[in-house]
């Protein structure tokens, strides 16, 4: 691939995940792929031969190999395994590191309220009340978040999540692994001080 | 930068009550190196109140003060500074200051005036008619007995609907102590409305036709306003959001920057629902909700809008509307207010029906804001309630007060939760009637002076957040170790410092706060996470002193320190950082007079140190560290028995805060015995004639007693 057909793929597919970014979605090679031949990029480059180096453009098989080398040299995008093991991207100046995790972890909601548990414990640190997973970007029903809680308790990868209830009654959820029971019990106690202490 | 000057209006109103003399002064050569606000109250005091004077005595000054910054398009520019000798201090009134946001700095700024120095006692009671150089004394014997509400109606209809009223109620009428002086409806100033009954003069009402002057670049300017915009959060400078967002790496359940899209004013008419990103300069407005983090999720659905003080963006004082209270309570569907006023009525019960963030808690504030924003009656931070209910609780209101009095209080209504308990509780208060409105009406120094009850029992409870001087704590040790402490220490009313708190909750991750703190403060251990306290170091003594410098800076600029400093943003391509001379680029470009950090701060400084002096003058006290820079037991003790320095506790050691004393006066180069500046620093910071009365009255260090 010459230079400058590589620079044209680099942009094509970068406008890709920008723009999955900016609407709040996560981008594998794959989809970026199917994006540019929706595009018809490919149906485009076809006709298009480079001169210097009197060769044709990339194939779509051409592209697929070079995307993972381009995307992950990007220095405005970011990619991480995610759950479904593929590889995923991002730019997180648009969409945040923080978020995409969580967007990622969606379909496991057992992974989410954990490792989202874990992230606040670990560095803020803080215990998280529970009514948080309630609302976007989790939306998790009560109901659903109450499962969750089982399941935890049961499975020995999840020992570390524990709970604390303040005396107003309200719940909050810490891991044990970055935040010591005493201390989270402190935490959650000011957290529910602070609409008192204006 | 341009050679002319601007910023300032140029005058200072200066009215005699007891003549009827109006005369002014020319601000930038008396009071130009004070900027205004506190730093000219406290100038004022110095110079023109002896020591001795008593708040209502007619020799004590009212300062209404605005800033160099007030009344342009600074964000959150819209404070006025009330300074005067304050009658909630104990055991002696000493200066301290009541702060108001809303428009009435703008407009005295229009008008042509700095500052409003208010002197001697009417014959009768009469208000305070400005409209530019049209400055009269007009009767006010139709206005008096009346509320905040139609004093400011009635004024306004005189004047037009332009012009901002400062007004006190029937509190302020009767010298309450605990009185306030209130602009554009919720903008209250606390303490001196007594103050300003004492003097007769009901209200002042401003109107101004002019405009502030900026003397630098336009172009400039405007980009720098725009920056200023850039790096704002929330309400209190919260930076990141209460929930996680696509545009923000951070996020923190406790925030107070709560608006996000999908959110609605669902009593506005018609609802306003928040749409876009959040983030841009156009949603600023948008993200906070005071109503809805005070008083819970349910005042989504009441609230109107967002209203506040001139030039600021935040809105913090939400308008809310509850039509149901109309017809349950007789009061107006509407109201408006923020922190500690939105929290007036609910906090005077020990339990309510459904909660603290239930319905009946919502009706409890409605009914709380109708009562004490119209008899113009001041909490002093929540402590009058916590007074109450701690004199409640023990039994001390029944052993204080006669049966027949005792048993005209409506408990059943208290017990039960009942918002109409506040129709009987807050009137004995606000209008002084009977033992407890007497009493109560003075504040914690009432319980003090007429019941004989121990300062040192309140300072040993930690429910009830008593910190000295007859004032509660203000951000202290629960939010920021001994650097919160140390701050609680050095007024004579509660602290009103924001600087530190500020950027504790600014809700960033502790290792982003440390990495910001180590740029301001020198090093990351300037800052710890709360109840996560290291000892003392050298760097929260620098950032205690930041800390209070920026207060009286802002205090004296116009600027809020509810809201500032902007130190730490919501912006990830900055690293989260803010700007630390933002005050003082603004300032240059205002005045022409350039400016750098280091400059402004030492006028802060100079400031906070015309405050140290006016303090310990008024005192007659050389040793501040003895009899001033007090923290009460409670700061000392953890209610389950956790030794300093263990994670969950905010107790803090006594040789520590010892220790952060002498630190503190080390950085502020004040003398470690006493707490008192020393020669150099009045020389230093421009107060040489300062030191040199201090000295004749052998309050520097090393004088003989």
């Amino acid at each position: 691939m010459s230079p400058e057909e590589q620079a044209r793929l680099t942009e094509a597919a970068t406008e890709v995940v920008l723009q999955a970014s900016r609407e709040g979605r996560l981008t594998s090679r794959k989809d970026v792929l199917e994006a540019l031949v929706a595009d018809g990029y490919f149906h485009q480059a076809a006709g298009h031969v480079d001169t210097d180096n009197a060769r044709q453009t990339p194939t779509e098989e051409e592209a697929a190999i070079a995307l993972a080398g381009i995307l992950a040299g990007h220095p405005g995008l970011a990619s991480f395994e995610g759950l479904s093991g593929e590889t995923v991207y991002h730019a997180p100046d648009l969409l945040s590191r923080t978020f995409a995790r969580i967007l990622d972890r969606k379909g496991s909601p057992l992974l989410l309220m954990a490792e989202e548990i874990r992230a606040n414990s670990r560095d803020y640190p803080r215990p998280v009340p529970v009514e948080l997973f309630e609302a976007p970007p989790f939306a998790l029903a009560p109901e659903e978040i109450g499962h969750v809680l089982h399941a935890m308790a049961a499975d020995p990868g999840y020992q570390d999540i524990s709970f604390t209830t303040a005396p107003t009654g309200a719940v909050y959820l810490f891991s044990t692994l970055h935040l010591e029971r005493g201390y989270a019990a402190f935490l959650a106690l000011r957290a529910e001080s602070l609409s008192e202490n204006p | 930068m341009a050679a002319t000057t601007g910023g300032f209006a140029g005058k200072v109103l200066r009215v005699d009550l007891s003549t009827g003399k109006i005369s002014t002064q020319d601000t930038r050569e008396k009071y130009g190196d004070v900027l205004g606000g506190t730093g000219l109250g406290y100038q004022v005091l110095w110079e023109e109140v002896p020591p001795g004077t008593g708040p209502f005595d007619s020799a004590n000054k009212l300062v209404f003060a605005t800033g160099v910054l007030a009344g342009t398009g600074v964000p959150c520019n819209g404070r006025t500074a009330v300074t005067t000798i304050f009658p909630t201090c104990w055991p002696k009134p000493l200066v301290g200051s009541g702060h108001m946001g809303g428009n009435f700095a703008a407009k005295l700024k229009y008008a042509g005036y700095d500052a409003l120095i208010v002197e001697g006692r009417a014959d009768r009671p009469v208000w305070l008619f400005i409209r530019d150089a049209r400055v009269e004394l007009r009767d006010a014997s139709h206005l008096w007995g009346s509320g905040i509400r139609r004093t400011n109606l009635e004024i306004s209809q005189e004047m037009g609907a332009d012009c901002s009223v400062a007004a006190i109620g029937q509190a302020g009428e009767r010298l309450a102590p605990m009185a306030i002086v209130a602009n554009s409806l919720s903008h209250s100033a606390g303490g001196v409305g007594g103050v300003m009954g004492s003097k007769n003069l009901k209200a002042v009402g401003v109107q101004g036709s002019g405009a502030v002057r900026i003397a630098g670049d336009k172009g400039e300017w405007e980009k720098l306003i725009k920056f200023h915009l850039s790096i704002l959060g929330g309400n209190n400078q919260h930076v990141v959001p209460s929930f996680p967002t696509p545009q923000s790496e951070y996020y923190n359940p406790a925030s107070r920057w709560v608006g996000e899209p999908g959110r609605r004013w669902g009593a506005a008419e018609p609802p306003v629902e928040i749409t876009g990103n959040i983030f841009d300069l156009n949603r600023i407005a948008y993200r906070t909700n005071s109503a809805a983090f005070f008083l819970g999720e349910g005042a989504w659905k009441h609230t109107v809008r967002g209203n506040g003080c001139t030039a600021c963006p935040i809105r913090c004082h939400t308008v809310i509307k509850v039509p149901s209270v109309a017809a349950k309570y007789g009061i107006h569907e509407t109201a408006q207010n923020t922190c500690s006023g939105l929290n007036f009525g609910r906090a005077f019960f020990k339990a309510l029906p459904g909660g603290f963030k239930g319905p009946t808690a919502l009706e409890a504030c409605m009914v709380g804001m109708h009562l004490a924003d119209d008899l113009g009656l001041w909490c002093n931070y929540g402590q009058l309630q916590r007074d109450f209910l701690k004199l409640q609780r023990e039994g001390l209101l029944k052993a204080k007060l006669g049966a027949t009095e005792y048993a005209s209080i409506a408990w059943d209504k208290f017990e039960s939760g009942d918002p109409t308990f506040l129709f009987d509780i807050l009137p004995r208060i606000g209008e002084r009637r009977g033992e407890l409105g007497q009493v109560l009406s003075q504040g914690t120094a009432g319980l003090f002076r007429h019941w004989s009850m121990q300062e040192d029992d309140w300072g040993r409870d930690h429910a009830a957040r008593y910190w000295k001087m007859g004032h509660p704590k203000h951000h202290s040790s629960e939010d920021d170790g001994q650097c919160g402490v140390i701050i609680n220490t050095q007024y004579n009313r509660d602290a009103q410092c924001h600087s530190h708190t500020n950027f504790v909750r600014n809700g960033l991750p502790l290792s982003v706060q440390k990495r910001l703190a180590a740029e301001i403060w020198g090093s990351p251990d300037a800052v710890d996470g709360a109840g996560d306290y290291t000892p003392m170091n050298l760097h929260k003594a620098r950032r205690a002193r930041w800390s209070l410098v920026r207060k009286e800076l802002h205090d004296s600029l116009g600027l809020c320190n509810w809201m500032g400093p902007w130190v730490a943003s919501p912006l990830k391509e900055r690293g989260y950082r803010g700007d630390d001379s933002l005050e003082s680029r603004f300032y240059s470009l205002a005045t022409g007079r350039k400016l750098d950090r280091e400059g402004l701060d030492r006028m802060g400084e100079r400031i906070f140190t015309l405050h140290r002096a006016l303090t310990m003058r008024d005192m007659g006290q050389l040793d501040m560290r003895a009899h001033h820079d007090l923290a009460p037991a409670w700061v000392f003790k953890d209610q389950n028995g956790a030794a300093p320095f263990t994670k969950g506790t905010i107790r803090m050691d006594r040789d520590d805060i010892s220790r952060a004393m002498d630190l503190f006066y080390e950085v502020m180069g004040w003398d470690k015995a006493t707490g008192a500046p020393t020669a150099e620093a009045y020389a230093r910071l421009g107060l040489k004639e300062v030191g040199k009365a201090m000295h004749a009255q052998k309050l520097m260090p090393g004088d003989a007693a």
